[in-house]
């Protein structure tokens, strides 16, 4: 997901007309109008309003005191509040710390040396990518809780819940994002400037230290802040191993589902709004790669100078613990759900599986995630198409909203859609579809990027040449354009699908009382102690994620399209 | 001796500068380069060329220190560096793409070198500011890679190679990213600073225009192994064999029986007539097929409508002696404001033929002409 913040490179196109010439355009095609009325109403009303909402109510907006600064005052008043903030920073720092040295750590390794454990590696190093973040909080809980296998074969009193749980649920749920971005800063493009020094005199180290380093600090910073708001805006592993410590994203949903308190909640999400705003736009619109990457360029491959044991050996070790941790715990879930009583009973059972209760709440996950799969993939080609083809007045601002949905904490939407639809004319809650809608609102933005980067690729002549043979506008879109996009709606689809498959956090504020979810059904049998069936269930989201990933890689290489690799 | 003056200017062994025995380096199943035997001496320019993939750049990469030769052995004044680690060795090289350090100004860029030597900072200064002023780029110091233009930013890389007073300079298609104007004036730049610090340099192009216009010595590679070795007259007069004949240059192969041999002077028996040379090449035998090297400027072309001046090539083709004259028609002409390259068909083949300052008339096609081959021609055997 990391790749879709980075602004796709748009071709130079010939002298840009003026937003008059471009109004008059747009306004000469009405079904062009229609359309993109209906998709502006659309993420307006979806996503910008119940964003607005929450900063709106967070400063009193709405409620008989009127605008004030009261709940802010609240909030810094009370020393709770500000440990649920302390202990959220701390936490995502201290993830972010761990994931980017392992992760810059198992980069190095896997883009310096050679051989076929490289591969595996980086295969491992991605591995979290396919499961639900909260599979990590679940193993450690298995592994590290009060009965928990090491306090039991051990026997003594341990437990991993708090500040040490989330810290490392989250190091290895988020460790795939590091990662990538490491690699990528590392990879081929540094290496002729290696070679440079050390035909200079510079000695590994030397090479490491001035060189390699250096240059990949710019990219690994990055990755960081990315990768510290994705803990930040963290719902489900604090939820489930953070137990009775306050952290931003737990404590928000508590005052709303708890106590109703509403403000006090808004005021909470702005402290994730925030960040994950100020990160987004660094990363899209202000950290754009300067001149880096225009010097250096090709070069012949380099001949393997394998790394000094002073460099190899700490590499390797941290590589090994990051390959431990993460092989570990997806083999306690999966040892878990096939397992009578893993710690106690390793006998092969598939009784985990057999839960009806399961099988439904997966039967309406998948409903719902798939309702909103093609809600998200449809209207986000259509989009995709508007901004990078057609003369939409503010377009850019349009492209914004969609990204912006994605970026926003789940909290968050969760927050706005009870504070925006919770009153007629649109009285939602309760209802399958603001489930569906939420979640469209949070993935759109894939199916736009895929569809935008898969249009890069494909000339305008084409679409020229449709309407030179004279077709309409609408029938070129449909005739030639879709079948284009074919691939990026799939990619669209499958990534919203899975994606809705997997969150807890804005579906967990919205679920109507006595309906069940996958993913929110893992959380509250975790806390329930049913951690067989909660791994049973895990097993299954992960093959679905597994599936999906594996399909989206297909049609990514079978259209040579890296933006939408993942 | 001055302080920047590189360290080749100390007195050196009598032995070659360089010399590498019987290098060989695989990539998996593809040899790219093949038990290669050569040397280079000191203060020589010498320049390896040859098409894409023949093997130039992993040489160079071997001599630098990059690639280890599977066999073989590569000598640095009679001292055996083939397993020196790169930054051990005192070889310096630009790079193709420069490989400037982009978060580095050009001083550290220039320094690099000596600040990982951990010479003293008063040194490092005294030694940048006289690198920098060898290529003439004082007063950007402070500037950044990205900030200088594509002809600057190749100075930096040279001076930071000469700042180190490399024992061999190193140099892989250093001008291949410059324009055609731009090229022109760094190769004399790179002559004068060989000349003014008196370096060994081992020079890698693709370029054959280059290589000849710089080079005191080149050694043509192909297929990993060399081909030739001489300086750039002998192998553009005197190719070893076809392959090199049409790298260095457009060229006329014609096939040729020698008829008789009398002292030097050959008559060939050509498909389109016969010709009176002096054959260079080896000593030519009655009856053996040859192929002749004509590069097309040193080919004669007349109108042979045109009224024969006394020396036309009707009275040389009369006159006794090496001269060859064929007749034959303009099949097409393309002007090229240095010269005009005609295509002759003559009776069964055709010619290349490259008038120089031409500023008479450009013949038409179909015009009928006598061309006449130059008397040295090169031969080659015919296999």
């Amino acid at each position: 997901m990391a790749d879709l913040f980075q602004a796709a490179a748009r071709p130079p196109t010939a002298p840009a007309p003026t937003w008059r010439q471009e109004l008059r355009a747009f306004l000469t095609e009405p079904p062009l109008v229609g359309v993109t009325a209906a998709l502006v109403v659309g993420v307006v009303v979806f996503i910008f309003l119940p964003i607005a909402a929450v900063l709106a109510r967070s400063l009193g907006w709405g409620t008989p005191d009127g605008l004030t600064l009261r709940h802010f005052q609240e909030f810094f008043s009370q020393s709770y509040y500000l440990r649920a903030l302390r202990n959220s920073l701390v936490t995502s720092s201290a993830a972010t710390a761990i994931i980017m040295v392992g992760g810059l750590a198992c980069a190095l390794l896997v883009t310096r040396m050679r051989g076929a454990w490289t591969g595996l590696l980086r295969l491992v190093a991605l591995l979290p990518l396919l499961a639900p973040p909260f599979i990590f909080s679940l193993a450690l809980i298995i592994l590290g809780g009060r009965r928990g296998l090491i306090a039991r074969t051990l026997d003594i009193e341990f437990s991993i819940y708090g500040w040490t749980g989330v810290i490392l649920a989250q190091a290895i749920a988020f460790f795939p994002v590091g990662y990538m971005m490491c690699e990528n800063v590392l990879s081929a493009r540094g290496r002729p400037l290696e070679d440079a020094a050390a035909d200079l005199g510079a000695g590994a180290w030397t090479v490491m230290r001035t060189i390699t380093l250096p240059l990949a600090m710019p990219g690994v910073l990055k990755g960081a802040l990315l990768v510290f708001v994705m803990c930040l805006a963290d719902f489900a592993n604090p939820m489930m191993i953070g137990r009775g410590l306050p952290f931003l994203a737990t404590e928000s949903y508590l005052l709303v589902v708890g106590q109703q308190k509403l403000e006090l909640a808004a005021v909470l999400s702005v402290f994730l709004i925030v960040p994950a705003l100020l990160v987004f736009v660094v990363h899209r619109y202000l950290l754009q790669e300067r001149a880096y990457t225009t010097i250096g360029g090709i070069g012949v491959a380099s001949e393997e100078r394998p790394l000094p044991a002073a460099v190899l050996i700490p590499l390797v070790l941290l590589a090994l613990a990051v390959v431990l941790v993460i092989v570990s715990t997806f083999g306690v879930v999966v040892a878990t759900a096939f397992t009578r009583v893993f710690g106690l009973d390793y006998t092969f059972t598939l009784e985990h599986f057999e839960s009806p209760v399961g099988w439904r709440a997966l039967a309406t996950s998948l409903r719902v995630s798939l309702a909103a799969g093609f809600a998200a993939a449809i209207p986000g080609i259509v989009l995709a198409y508007l901004v990078a083809r057609k003369p939409v007045p503010a377009r850019g601002a349009l492209e914004f909203l969609t990204l912006f949905g994605l970026m926003v904490p789940g909290t968050v939407v969760g927050i706005g859609y009870i504070l925006a639809f919770n009153h007629p004319p649109l009285l939602l809650t309760g209802t399958t579809a603001i489930l569906v809608i939420s979640l469209v609102a949070r993935y759109v933005g894939v199916a736009v990027q895929a569809g935008i980067s898969r249009l890069q690729q494909i000339d305008r002549s084409l679409e020229e040449a449709s309407l030179d043979a004279g077709a309409t506008p609408v029938t070129t879109f449909v005739r030639v354009v879709a079948p284009l996009l074919g691939s990026a709606f799939l990619v669209g689809l499958l990534y919203a699908f899975m994606s809705s498959m997997i969150t807890i956090s804005s579906l967990i504020f919205l679920i109507a009382p006595g309906t069940r979810l996958a993913a929110v059904y893992v959380l509250s049998l975790a806390e329930q102690g049913e951690y067989g069936l909660a791994a049973a269930l895990s097993v299954i989201l992960i093959a679905i994620v597994l599936a999906c990933t594996l399909i989206i890689r297909l049609v990514a290489r079978r259209f040579g399209d890296q933006a939408l690799g993942m | 001796m001055i302080p920047s003056a590189p360290d080749s200017r100390t007195p050196r062994s009598p032995g070659p500068a360089l010399e590498l025995r019987g290098i060989t380096k695989r990539f998996g199943p593809t040899v790219a380069v093949d038990g290669l035997t050569a040397s280079v001496a000191a203060g020589e320019l010498a320049s390896f060329i040859g098409p894409s993939g023949c093997g130039k750049t992993t040489l160079l990469r071997v001599i630098a220190g990059f690639a280890t030769p599977d066999e073989g052995t590569v000598l640095l004044e009679d001292r055996d560096i083939t397993r020196v680690p790169p930054n051990l060795r005192p070889t310096a090289m630009v790079f193709q793409n420069y490989a400037l350090f982009p978060h580095m100004t050009v001083f550290e860029n220039v320094a690099y070198g000596l600040s990982v030597r951990r010479r003293p900072a008063s040194e490092i200064r005294a030694r940048v500011a006289d690198a920098l002023r060898l290529v003439r780029l004082e007063g950007l110091e402070g500037r950044r890679p990205h900030q200088l233009s594509g002809g600057q930013q190749q100075r930096v890389a040279l001076a930071r190679a000469l700042v180190l007073r490399p024992r061999v300079l190193l140099l892989d298609e250093p001008l291949s990213n410059l324009d055609a104007n731009l090229r022109i004036a760094m190769r004399s730049e790179i002559r004068r600073l060989k000349d003014e610090l008196d370096l060994t340099m081992v020079f890698v192009t693709h370029d054959q225009q280059e290589a000849m216009s710089i080079s005191d010595r080149m050694a043509v590679m192909h297929d990993g192994r060399l081909v030739q070795v001489g300086t750039p007259q002998e192998i553009y007069l005197r190719p070893a064999d076809p392959f090199v004949a049409r790298f260095v240059g457009q060229v006329n192969m014609l096939p040729a029986e020698v008829i008789t041999v009398d002292d030097g002077t050959l008559r060939l028996r050509l498909p389109d007539g016969e010709a009176h040379v002096h054959g260079t090449g080896r000593a030519w035998q009655t009856g053996q097929r040859v192929l002749a090297v004509v590069r097309p400027e040193a080919v004669r072309i007349r109108d042979a409508d045109a009224p024969a001046p006394a020396d036309g090539p009707a009275a040389g083709a009369r006159r006794a002696g090496p001269a060859s004259a064929l007749e034959g028609i303009v099949e097409d002409a393309e002007y090229f404001g240095t010269i005009v390259r005609y295509v002759v068909r003559l009776s069964a083949s055709q010619l290349l033929v490259d008038l120089p300052d031409p500023r008479a008339a450009v013949l038409p096609r179909g015009r009928r002409v006598w061309v006449e081959l130059p008397e040295v021609l090169h031969l080659l055997p015919a296999d």
